[in-house]
């Protein structure tokens, strides 16, 4: 069964739906979420939140609105966001952003490259994107870093940034296409 | 405030509409945000097509999760209740204004290395679930005043988990009833949720209070089922919470013995 199709019967208290759904979604959300959080304790508490969310609030996904992994991972990706974001304000990751630093955001992506034709496609297609449009998406979403930061990092003024945001998405969207 | 001065801000909103989707503003953009979504059709249509572009750079991440998550992940299942389907849930009631508490403080995070102890279950879940609720209030069909209470309610919420201080109780009895509490001294508020309790029959509810040495209960609001209830402006003496069955709207102070009462001395408070 597909997740969209598991959502619902979860919806309605489904346990049994709910492990199945677990198998479908927790290597993404997990994946995702460790992606942006870096820490491994941290990421296995952002997806435990995520998942328990999810059983709980179930019945609030809109089959209408888009799939429910696209739904699931949008949730999966501000809570992993805020985490990472509130450990950066407590200075904890300074250090170790400091030795990361030195590399270029895209470069991160390659850390974990394994098979897998999802992730070599949106590999391609990041690679089809400007310098600009690439780091400016990637330090967001990848790096949970605010379009301000993102601005600061790479020295551009805060409309390039968005304009660049907007520019990369676009072309993404183009790439893999058809492909939702 | 004049049109005039509204118009180059909206313009400067729309041009957010992709940080958004990238989750990159911060926590005061993104509200004005998406509080602009919700009087802006076409925006909100260009930031879920937007939104949908972003949740493709999750694919190239999956990673396998650990063997042990999946135990406790099931295991918090089988013991967690389920929201009702929007729409299908009580009609917001009336509560006293100072349940609502006020505008919402700067954002505290957590020092990483001390943790507080983890708070009850159903505690913990029903606030995540509510903070969701509030994440999805673009697209939640609910009306606005509904949404920005939930949304309110959220942030109090998140508000008190992140306190450095934040602790919790819970308290149940043989039947499976509990209390949960998260609280944290240093701001004065808590967060308290109900569980396994049936809504009080005919038009009556369950109402929260708070005891202090040589004081009278003071109403700290009305429970809605299982939501969780924010309490704000709790005194370092208060003592312990109290749940009474009062009739609708609530009572000035409590008309009968509580049906459940919880010592706030292993929360930091009690001084």
């Amino acid at each position: 069964m597909e997740a969209d199709e598991l959502l619902v019967l979860v919806a309605g208290g489904d346990q049994k739906a709910f492990e199945d759904l677990y198998g479908l979604i927790s290597g993404p959300v997990f994946g995702l979420v460790r992606r942006v959080v870096r820490d491994p304790a941290q990421s296995e508490e952002v997806t435990q939140e995520v998942l328990l969310e999810l059983w709980r609030s179930a019945a609030r996904f809109d089959p209408r609105r888009g799939s429910a992994l696209a739904w699931i991972l949008t949730v999966a990706h501000r809570r992993a966001v805020d985490r990472v974001r509130s450990a950066r304000a407590a200075g904890e990751r300074e250090r170790r952003e400091a030795r990361r630093a030195r590399l270029p955001a895209f470069d991160q992506v390659s850390e974990e490259v394994e098979a897998g034709l999802e992730r070599e496609w949106v590999r391609r297609c990041l690679d089809r994107l400007t310098a600009l449009q690439r780091q400016s998406v990637t330090l967001a979403y990848y790096d949970g870093y605010t379009y301000r930061e993102v601005a600061e990092r790479l020295s551009l003024p805060l409309g390039t940034v968005k304009t660049r945001m907007r520019d990369g998405l676009g072309r993404l969207r183009e790439c893999l296409g058809g492909a939702a | 405030m004049s049109l005039v001065g509204r118009l180059p801000r909206r313009g400067g909103l729309h041009s957010l509409a992709a940080p958004y989707a990238l989750d990159a503003l911060d926590g005061a953009e993104r509200d004005r945000f998406e509080r602009h979504l919700r009087s802006c059709d076409r925006c909100a249509a260009e930031t879920r097509a937007l939104s949908e572009d972003a949740v493709r750079l999750a694919w190239s991440t999956a990673a396998p999760a650990p063997a042990a998550l999946r135990d406790r992940v099931l295991a918090a299942v089988r013991t967690t209740a389920q929201e009702p389907a929007p729409g299908r849930g009580r009609p917001a009631r009336r509560l006293p204004p100072h349940v609502w508490g006020g505008p919402p403080t700067p954002e505290r995070s957590r020092p990483l290395g001390r943790r507080p102890p983890l708070p009850p279950f159903a505690t913990a879940t029903a606030a995540a679930a509510l903070v969701v609720a509030s994440l999805f209030a673009v697209q939640a069909d609910r009306t606005r005043a509904e949404r920005d209470t939930a949304r309110d309610r959220a942030r109090e919420i998140a508000h008190v988990l992140a306190a450095p201080d934040a602790r919790a109780a819970h308290g149940e009895d043989d039947g499976g009833r509990g209390i949960g509490v998260v609280a944290s001294a240093s701001e004065g508020r808590a967060v308290v949720t109900l569980s396994g309790y049936r809504e009080p029959s005919g038009d009556r509810v369950h109402q929260l209070w708070v005891m202090r040495p040589g004081a009278e209960a003071r109403s700290l609001g009305l429970f809605e089922g299982d939501t969780p209830l924010v309490a704000t402006g709790l005194d370092r003496s208060a003592t312990s919470l109290a749940v009474t069955v009062e009739p609708g709207g609530g009572s000035h102070r409590p008309t009968s013995r509580p049906v459940l009462q919880l010592t706030l001395e292993s929360v930091g408070f009690g001084e």
